[in-house]
């Protein structure tokens, strides 16, 4: 009987160690799962035959947006509103990237019909 | 206005009379790839020359501006179709066509450099936008159809996006100016 109690004893404090050990394996994981979902990410909107593509891009708040341009004529990235930013003419080939805080309407100031959005999702 | 009408259709009528008659077999210009090149240089040359007139001539920053970007855009278009055609081999050659927008380009550049100044900015928006139409319906209905080299057909397609971008910003600048 004392021994059945010891095994039993034993066998419940297995049990339990096992239980603790994947309860803190999932949590580990849950974490980094969303420590992933946190971390900010780039996005590249290229520009092509006269349209930024995406023309509409959802990001998170602290993404990073990449423009390349892919066109054999200058295009640039400027803030549609008051022309807050620009990113100066980019020539084919040339990169230029923004931290995204806020919705942003841009166009480009050389082919003003040229238009893009940015949203900010949760 | 009656001038301003006027100078509108003989505009109209350059460009299209050679490049828009496509509904009369007889009157489409037919062309070699050699000559399609010679067309499309000079078609772009144009369009510089009447912003080097614009940039002259108006105090309008929304026609500068335009006529700036015709600059770059139209030079990196000569600049594609010079790097293409020295990789064929191919010289542009002269042609009844190239000659007739030379000819018709002399007279609207004295049209452009004389007409009153206060008429000046709308004269010159006017003429981008009836240029800029004609030249993309020339495009797409005479020379891709046209060439026959893959290259230059390729080119001449990723050209047409950048005329109808200009062709939109003209309108949307006419319709600043002429209001």
């Amino acid at each position: 009987m004392k021994s059945f109690k010891f095994l039993t004893g034993k066998y419940f404090l297995k049990v339990a160690g096992l239980l603790f050990v994947l309860a803190l394996f999932s949590s580990f994981i849950k974490m980094k799962t969303e420590d992933k979902n946190l971390e900010p990410t780039t996005h590249i909107v290229t520009i092509f035959r006269m349209k930024f593509n995406p023309e509409n891009l959802q990001v998170k708040k602290g993404d990073t947006v990449i423009w390349i341009n892919k066109d054999f004529v200058p295009h640039d990235v400027t803030e549609e509103t008051s022309n807050k930013w620009t990113s100066k003419p980019l020539n084919q080939g040339d990169k230029w990237q923004k931290v995204i805080q806020k919705d942003v309407q841009y166009y480009c100031s050389l082919h003003k019909v040229m238009k893009g959005t940015i949203t900010i999702v949760d | 206005m009656k001038t301003n009408r006027n100078y509108k259709f003989a505009i109209i009528c350059m460009v299209f009379g050679w490049f828009s008659m496509g509904a009369f077999a007889q009157d489409t210009p037919k062309l070699a790839d050699d000559e399609i090149a010679s067309v499309a240089v000079t078609a772009n040359q144009i369009d510089i020359d009447y912003a080097k007139v614009a940039v002259k001539r108006s105090k309008n920053k929304e026609v500068i501006d335009f006529a700036n970007t015709m600059t770059t855009d139209h030079t990196a278009i000569i600049d594609q179709a010079v790097k293409l055609v020295t990789k064929l081999g191919v010289t542009p050659k002269d042609n009844a066509v190239s000659q007739s927008l030379m000819k018709q380009a002399k007279e609207t550049l004295n049209t452009l450099n004389s007409v009153d100044k206060k008429d000046f900015d709308k004269t010159y928006i006017n003429n981008e936008v009836a240029y800029h139409q004609a030249v993309i319906d020339a495009v797409n209905n005479i020379l891709i159809p046209q060439a026959k080299n893959q290259e230059l057909k390729d080119l001449l397609v990723a050209v047409v996006p950048a005329l109808e971008t200009h062709l939109e910003h003209a309108k949307m600048a006419q319709s600043k100016i002429l209001k």
